[in-house]
């Protein structure tokens, strides 16, 4: 099957800084992709260049194996974006703001009467439809700036960091409508830079540096994690960072809360331990997860 | 795509852009109070006519006929007496204390010299700071005293004629102006068409160039451009508004300028809409450039100014175009104000039509196409 979305070895620069380094992915119809990685990794340039915003400076971006630059005006007919930034008309009401994006679109007057009707209703935005865009709470705003990219019924949904600035009521909200759409068959292709957010997406991406570290499905790719993962108990904080860093099997360590959460290489827990053991303070064992697996790969990628 | 739904795409792009606009009170502000403001203050404010130039008077003679000449000076009103001095000190002292800007200074004797037929003088003190006013006081002095000295001359010879028997003629001439179009020479009659012209670059260039600016700024240029609707669409929807806004502001240009500097609207006046339509596409088109160029409302901003500055004070409405230097004088013919402000004097003023205007109009049609093509141009090319 032909890939819905398709980044092929993208390069892009802006003046001395490298945003994309040969990033490769796909995203194919009814998945829901995520893009994970920490704020400039890359993830909106690559989401603009997949858009059509941005030329590359090398490598191929494809929507339904169209180019989005030559062949914008048929790209556009079957995506959706919404990017990060407030990109609605504030000055204008909710009903207006549809209404523009549905004539831009050309939809007919019944068209889009119905289409509007339904997403207002499953954003459950109906009673606010006077209400201006700038008035509105980060959730109510993402779920309007979704409503107007899907008013065309777009084949392809690329999603800039929608969760950000959005309470944990709407964000699981909108993670349940964006899976009722790849349900129908739609493409998505979200951007997060929470790791925790990683696990909900069919298959992910993980993004440093302008090109992927990690790809494939959340589960498998926390499974198939050999390193281990330890919790640091007890010692003095700072003698325990110092044992840490001079310890090359400790591939990464990361405060969490009060504590230290160690990755080390498969089969080196028992030396650092022992160091640790010096150090006034104990190791226990802990589940990997997606944060884990992501600072290995980082810490990895900067020693290759 | 067909054409029914380019109209859909512009119709939309316009309804927005003119509910945005009714909505933002400061870009409301400046579509209406500013231009009535500007035309009052401008019309008012910038004023060629010099009269009232107050005056000290010192008159050392003191006889009949100082008294008349005295009285005679003053009573054109391009002098007004303020003060009275006893000499010559004090009536420069009263100048550099800006009690007055001009001393007239009659000196003792002056009329016995006069009746013994002898030459005459009188000093006039000016203050210079106002080239103009002082130019204008110093020949209405000069002007008076000429015709009296004329008159002393004509009086000796009739009294000499009756004495010898003789008839002397004496050859003159008489200048006696007619003045075409303004004959009051008021100055608001002529400023008038030159606001307009200056309202008009004002606001639209800079609306244009700030609405542009602001999509990129708030991001929603962004979800534009990733629907269908094509670039030029997007450009002429977002122009059409203010195509209406300069020919309303024009309008209202002449009607202030007709009812209360009563100015007369001798020619067509939708020959002047008309050539006001070709006017707009040089500085929409500005307005269109200046955006491509920036990256937020404040720099449009900035940009604006930066070009309207120096097309107002090369326009030819606030110093006369043959009166710049010769290196200067060529640039004024790059700017769209300059043959607008020619257009709209010609045809209200005078009543020119097509027939006589036709250069004007000509470079303003070539200019404004020029400017739109090369900012539509990069319009598009910063939208990828």
């Amino acid at each position: 099957m032909e890939p819905a979305l398709q980044a092929r070895e993208l390069v892009r620069s802006f003046g001395a800084v490298q945003a994309l380094r040969g990033l490769s992915f796909a995203v194919h119809p009814g998945e829901l992709f995520g893009l994970v990685g920490p704020d400039a990794a890359g993830k909106t340039t690559a989401i603009r260049t997949l858009a059509g915003l941005l030329l590359p400076g090398s490598g191929q971006a494809r929507v339904l194996g169209r180019d989005p630059v030559r062949e914008g005006a048929a790209v556009r007919e079957s995506l959706g974006l919404m990017p990060q930034q407030y990109s609605l008309y504030g000055d204008l009401s909710i009903e207006e703001n549809l209404r523009f994006f549905g004539r831009l679109f050309c939809l007919p007057r019944a068209v889009f009467r119905e289409r509007s009707e339904r997403l207002l209703h499953i954003t459950r935005l109906s009673p606010f439809t006077k209400r201006r865009a700038d008035a509105l709470s980060g959730g109510m705003y993402k779920k309007l700036a979704l409503a107007c990219a899907l008013l065309h019924q777009p084949r392809v949904l690329i999603l800039d960091e929608p969760t950000n600035g959005v309470d944990p009521v709407s964000r699981r909200e909108l993670w349940a409508l964006l899976y009722e759409f790849v349900g129908d068959g739609m493409a998505v292709l979200v951007s997060t830079p929470y790791m925790d957010e990683a696990e909900r997406c069919h298959r992910v991406g993980l993004i440093h540096g302008g090109r992927l570290i990690a790809e494939g499905v959340p589960g498998d790719l926390v499974r198939s994690f050999d390193h281990e993962v330890y919790r640091v108990e007890g010692g003095d904080r700072s003698a325990c960072d110092a044992a840490l860093a001079a310890l090359p099997e400790v591939v990464a360590a990361s405060p969490a809360g009060a504590r230290l959460r160690v990755v080390v290489r498969p089969g080196a827990g028992g030396r650092v331990a022992d160091a640790m053991a010096a150090a006034g303070a104990s190791l226990h064992p802990a589940d990997a997860d997606f944060e884990d697996l992501f600072l290995a790969r980082m810490a990895e990628e900067a020693v290759a | 795509m067909d054409t029914r739904m380019l109209w859909i795409q512009l119709v939309a792009v316009m309804v927005k852009e003119v509910r945005q606009t009714v909505r933002d009170k400061r870009v409301m502000f400046l579509l209406l109070v500013m231009p009535l403001v500007q035309l009052i203050v401008f019309s008012y404010a910038v004023n060629f006519e010099v009269d009232d130039v107050p005056t000290v008077v010192v008159d050392r003679d003191d006889s009949a006929a100082s008294r008349r000449y005295v009285a005679g000076l003053l009573a054109d009103g391009t002098l007004t007496e303020v003060a009275r001095a006893g000499d010559e000190g004090e009536a420069e002292r009263m100048v550099e204390a800006d009690v007055a800007k001009a001393a007239i200074i009659i000196p003792r004797g002056l009329s016995r010299d006069l009746a013994r037929g002898r030459p005459a003088q009188l000093q006039v003190v000016m203050d210079g700071t106002d080239p103009t006013r002082a130019g204008v006081a110093a020949g209405a002095v000069s002007r008076y005293f000429g015709e009296v000295a004329l008159d002393l001359a004509l009086e000796r010879l009739r009294i000499r004629d009756a004495a010898l028997g003789t008839t002397t003629r004496v050859p003159g001439v008489r200048m006696e102006p007619r003045i075409a179009y303004n004959p009051r020479l008021i100055t608001a009659v002529y400023m008038v068409p030159g606001i307009a012209a200056m309202l008009v670059l004002m606001i639209t260039t800079i609306v244009t160039a700030m609405g542009l600016a602001r999509e990129r700024e708030m991001g929603t240029l962004e979800q534009v451009l990733v629907t269908p609707i094509r670039p030029a669409v997007l450009m002429v929807g977002k122009l059409a508004p203010y195509v209406v806004v300069g020919l309303l502001d024009v309008a209202l240009a002449v009607t202030v300028g007709a009812w209360v500097f009563e100015m007369p609207i001798r020619g067509d006046l939708t020959f002047l809409f008309g050539a006001t339509a070709l006017y707009l596409m040089s500085t929409l088109g500005i307005g269109l450039f200046i955006s491509t160029a920036s990256t937020s409302q404040q720099q449009a901003f900035m940009g604006g100014f930066l070009f309207i500055l120096p097309a107002v004070l090369l326009s030819g409405n606030m110093t006369p175009i043959h009166s710049m230097p010769d290196w200067l004088q060529p640039v004024t013919w790059l700017n769209p104000l300059r043959w607008y402000i020619e257009i709209v004097r010609g045809n209200l003023l005078r009543g020119a039509g097509a027939a006589d205007l036709w250069p004007q109009l000509v470079i303003l049609a070539v200019m404004g196409m020029g400017i739109l093509v090369v900012a539509s141009m990069r319009f598009r090319k910063r939208v990828v």
